[in-house]
Formats: C-alpha cells, sequence, structure tokens
C-alpha cells in the first residue's frame, strides 16, 4: 500500500490552525472524523497521545508522524496538516514541526502501517520535497506535489 | 517434472494480491509437476530504518515484529491448506531481512525459475515506484517472472481445478 493510495483532499488540512501539541493531534483527528474515517475521534486522540506519551514522533526537518494503533479503525486512515507558524512537538532537533503526517491503523494491518511509514521517512530525507509541502497553499496543491514528486 | 518450469517460488506478503498469486501458483504447480515453495518475509529492514528515523521506539518495533510473525504464520499456514486442498506439496518458509535480498538469494540458492508474484498497484509516481517492494522484485530478481492478474479468473480456476 502507498501513501497515495491514502491522501485525498479531505484529510488534508493547509493550513492547521492549532499552536500546541495536543491540540493539532485533536485537530488532525477531527480532520479524519469530518472525513468520515472515524468514528470515535476521543478514542483515537487517546491512542495518539498515549503513544507520544512514550516518546515524540516529531523528527527533525520540521516533519511530525503521530501515530497509533486502535480497533477505532477497521482501514488504515493518513490525515496531513502543514502549520505555516509550526508547532513545539518536542521535536528532535528542538524546531518546530510543520508538516504532520497522522496514520492511524487497526491492529491486523502491521505490514501496510510499515509500508506507509516507511514511505513516510523517504519523505522526511527529502528536503526539498519537504520544502515545496511546506510552501502548499491547499490540499490541491499538496496533492498534486505527490503525483509530480 | 520435464516441463520447462522446474521450481516456482510465490512470495505472500498479506495482501489479496498475493493470495491470488498463490492460486495460481497452486494451479501451476499441478499443471506442470514443478516444485512449490511459498514465502513470507518479515520485513525487518523497514522496522529497522523506522527505528533509525525515530518514526518508531523500540518497543514498537518489537510489537510489530511479533504481530508480522504472526501474519507470516497465518498466511503460509493458508498457503498449505489451499495447496493441500488441491493436492499440491508446498515448502514454506518464513524469513526476515530486507524483501528484496531474501528474495533474490533464495531464487539463486534453490534454482528457482519461475516467480509468481501479485500484480502490483499502479505507479503514480517516482515515489510509489520507488517504495513498491512488489515492483522492485520483479524488476530485479534474476529468473522469469509471472505477474498474476484477473483475480476472478484466477478463483473461478482454482475453485474448479480437482
Amino acid at each position: 500500500m502507498a501513501l497515495l493510495d491514502l491522501l485525498e483532499e479531505k484529510i488534508i488540512k493547509v493550513p492547521l490552525e492549532s499552536d500546541n501539541k495536543t491540540e493539532v493531534i485533536r485537530e488532525m483527528v477531527e480532520v479524519l472524523s469530518t472525513a468520515g474515517k472515524i468514528s470515535n475521534p476521543e478514542s483515537v486522540i487517546a491512542a495518539v497521545l498515549e503513544r507520544e506519551a512514550m516518546g515524540s514522533t516529531g523528527l527533525d526537518k520540521g516533519i511530525a508522524v503521530p501515530h497509533a494503533k486502535t480497533t477505532e479503525v477497521n482501514d488504515l486512515c493518513v490525515a496531513l496538516g502543514i502549520s505555516n507558524n509550526g508547532v513545539d512537538f518536542d521535536a528532535l532537533d528542538g524546531e518546530d514541526s510543520h508538516l504532520f503526517f497522522m496514520i492511524i491503523a487497526p491492529p491486523n494491518q502491521s505490514s501496510q502501517h510499515i509500508q506507509v511509514l516507511s514511505e513516510i521517512a523517504g519523505i522526511a530525507k527529502s528536503s526539498a520535497f519537504c520544502r515545496m509541502l511546506k510552501n502548499s497553499e491547499n490540499a490541491k496543491e499538496v496533492l498534486e506535489l505527490f503525483l509530480e514528486e | 517434472m520435464n516441463g520447462p518450469i522446474k521450481h516456482i517460488l510465490v512470495y505472500l506478503d498479506g495482501t489479496e494480491e498475493s493470495l491470488t498469486a498463490a492460486q495460481y501458483a497452486i494451479c501451476l504447480s499441478k499443471a506442470t509437476g514443478a516444485l512449490l515453495s511459498a514465502m513470507y518475509i518479515v520485513n525487518t529492514r523497514a522496522l529497522n530504518d523506522l527505528v533509525k528515523s525515530h518514526i518508531f521506539i523500540e518497543s514498537e518495533q518489537d510489537e510489530y515484529q511479533r504481530d508480522l510473525q504472526e501474519d507470516a504464520r497465518k498466511y503460509l499456514r493458508l498457503m498449505e491448506k489451499m495447496a493441500q486442498e488441491k493436492s499440491v506439496a508446498v515448502s514454506v518458509y518464513e524469513e526476515s531481512g530486507a524483501v528484496q535480498g531474501v528474495i533474490r538469494d533464495f531464487i539463486r540458492n534453490n534454482d528457482v525459475d519461475l516467480l509468481v508474484s501479485g500484480k502490483v498497484s499502479n505507479i503514480r509516481s517516482r515515489r510509489d515506484e520507488l517504495n513498491n517492494d512488489t515492483e522492485r522484485v520483479i524488476r530485479n530478481v534474476s529468473c522469469s517472472v509471472l505477474v498474476v492478474k484477473d483475480e476472478e479468473r484466477v478463483w473461478e480456476m482454482f475453485d474448479q481445478m480437482a
């Protein structure tokens, strides 16, 4: 399974409005809820926060990958959010995070979960692509970038 | 085993496409008398990379590795059951490592002359091409590759085979 199989405009939010870690997670889960991907947002928020408590998923270069495995979803789902101002996500390099890839996976889809996370790890290595993503003004532009790259 | 195919390998990854490939490989083995091997690879390379990139913490790596090992056993048991239904002998292998390398080595060391693979997704970006394990395997193995498509027809063929 590729990230592009999961990305669609309704699960991409540009720009994110939140200015702290917990609120970003909440905002992105709400994106998934509004898109009809999850039915119990509070439980998903709790699962993501529980994972974050074990160690931040804020990487370097302004990317964060909050994720959780939960029975609240039947299929793997992804939300992508871009913050113009940046958010303190306890990132490895201490810098603010701008690109947020949220992955919520059911317990029985570990293989697909790993494939999608691996693809995001690859994206995180590409400074140029991350910079272009960060400069996107709307969901359509984000999707176009993924298709072009 | 006098036909053109002596040893078939089918690679299972838990997808519907790979199970269709498994059914096709069973039919092909029965029709040609070729040896049949089936393999599931726990992708420990990907797990290690996720820890290195700090997306995973070590306890997640252990948890996901256990999940993948359970998947491997589940799908290889299913493969044995499907083959048994059709009176076809199959050797199953649970391996770990980097998918492409493990398959390449197995093919070389076991004289596999046909890899049967599930169909690959449509490639919509260069990243798709780079990230798809099945795509990379198809491109890089040394033996011939049969990519199985039209799953309804394959299921029908499998069901009808005595």
